[in-house]
Parts: C-alpha cells; sequence; structure tokens
C-alpha cells in the first residue's frame, strides 16, 4: 500500500505540473492572440502518464479484494480446524469406547476364564 | 423424511451465502476507485480542452478501462468477491458521472479562466 500510495501522490503531481504547463501556455497563447486547440505534446504525454500512475495506485491503494463464498480458505479456516479437532474428538471417544466395551463383553462372556 | 430432507436440501442450495463482510468491503474498495479515477478524469478532460460530446467519451473510456482494471484485479473470477460482474463494473457509473462532471467544470474554472 505504501508504494501505491506514493506512486499515486507522484501521479497527481504530475497532473498538477501539467495543469500548470497548460495555464502557461494559454497565458502564450493570449499574447499572441491564437486561440486554444489543445495542449502541447509534452504535456499530454504527462497526462497520459500521470493517468497511468493515478490507475496503478486506485487499484493498489484501497486493498485486496476478499473472498465472499463460504467454502473459501480464507474464509473456513478456523470453523475447518475447530470441526475437524471436534470430529477428531469424537472419533477417539468412540474407538475407546468401542474397545470398552469389547472387553466388558470379553470378560462377561467367560473369555479370561482359565 | 427423505421429501423434507430433499425440500430442505433444495431450499438451501437455492439460496447462495456470501460472506457480507468481504462483500462490503469489496464494494467500498470499487467505491473509492471510481471516486479517485472519475476525479482525475475530469481534471484530465479539462486540462485536454475536451467540451461536450468528446469529454463525455472519455468518462466512457476511463470507465471502461478502470472496469477492466477492476476485473483483472479480481483476477476474472468476479463471481468470487461480488454477488454479480454487475457490481464490479457498472455499480458506480451514476455517481462517479457527478464527480467527473464536478471536477471537469472546477478544472476549467482553474486552468481556463482563472
Amino acid at each position: 500500500m505504501g508504494l501505491g500510495f506514493v506512486v499515486g501522490v507522484f501521479g497527481v503531481l504530475i497532473l498538477g505540473h501539467a495543469a500548470y504547463s497548460t495555464i502557461q501556455y494559454r497565458g502564450l497563447l493570449k499574447i499572441t492572440e491564437e486561440e486554444f486547440s489543445g495542449p502541447p505534446m509534452n504535456v499530454v504525454a504527462e497526462l497520459l502518464l500521470g493517468l497511468v500512475f493515478c490507475m496503478w495506485a486506485g487499484l493498489t491503494v484501497p486493498g485486496k479484494f476478499l473472498s465472499i463464498l463460504p467454502d473459501s480458505e480464507e474464509n473456513r479456516y478456523c470453523c475447518l480446524s475447530f470441526f475437524r479437532y471436534f470430529f477428531c474428538l469424537v472419533d477417539l471417544y468412540l474407538e475407546i469406547g468401542d474397545l470398552y466395551l469389547e472387553r466388558v463383553l470379553f470378560v462377561w462372556l467367560g473369555g479370561d476364564r482359565k | 423424511f427423505s421429501a423434507a430432507e430433499k425440500k430442505s436440501s433444495d431450499l438451501s442450495n437455492d439460496i447462495p451465502t456470501f460472506n457480507v463482510e468481504n462483500l462490503q468491503s469489496n464494494m467500498k474498495i470499487i467505491y473509492y476507485n471510481w471516486t479517485f479515477l472519475f476525479i482525475i478524469g475530469g481534471v484530465i478532460a479539462r486540462i485536454l480542452g475536451f467540451t461536450s460530446l468528446t469529454g463525455f467519451i472519455l468518462y466512457f473510456l476511463i470507465m471502461a478501462i478502470t472496469s477492466a482494471g477492476l476485473m483483472a484485479k479480481s483476477g476474472f473470477s468476479t463471481h468470487s468477491y461480488f454477488d454479480s460482474w454487475n457490481r464490479a463494473v457498472l455499480d458506480g457509473f451514476f455517481s462517479g458521472l457527478m464527480s467527473f462532471v464536478l471536477f471537469w467544470t472546477f478544472a476549467y474554472d482553474i486552468v481556463h479562466i482563472f
């Protein structure tokens, strides 16, 4: 964002210089009693350069676009981690419960008796 | 039960869910972008000496370039960042037009009158 802001300020300064140059050019035309048909080519080049810099700054300074989809990585990261952790615990407890039940049944049915 | 399940799943498929905060953030970015670039465009139009129809042609040209820039910024996948592509392309049309005309007139006063 910092570089974009600097580029934007530079673009605005270039446009300001182009505006000042045009004012000076119009003053010269008034002296020579000619009509203003357009600024000189160097001013036009300055305007184009300033426009390019300002466009680049306008696209980069406000920030990046954020995804609005609920299943995108940046939106589901925390929730997916939480649910994954939760269901891992559930699976673990179910497995422990199965083993315990298996052991109880084994003992109850006389499996340990010799 | 299966019919109710099917109905509820159809309903969940029909209603798209978006991250509203991110959508609002993206809309702000677009708004700042449009406003800034149309102000710059208005100043450039007056420095170049554009009047009436040629000024509006420049307005549409800047709008087209800005839209292309926004589409490129979103990676040409506007559905990931906006609920419709109109938001990225056409949303700032009228509000930007007012800013453009305001600074077009303002720059005329500064450059060509005073």
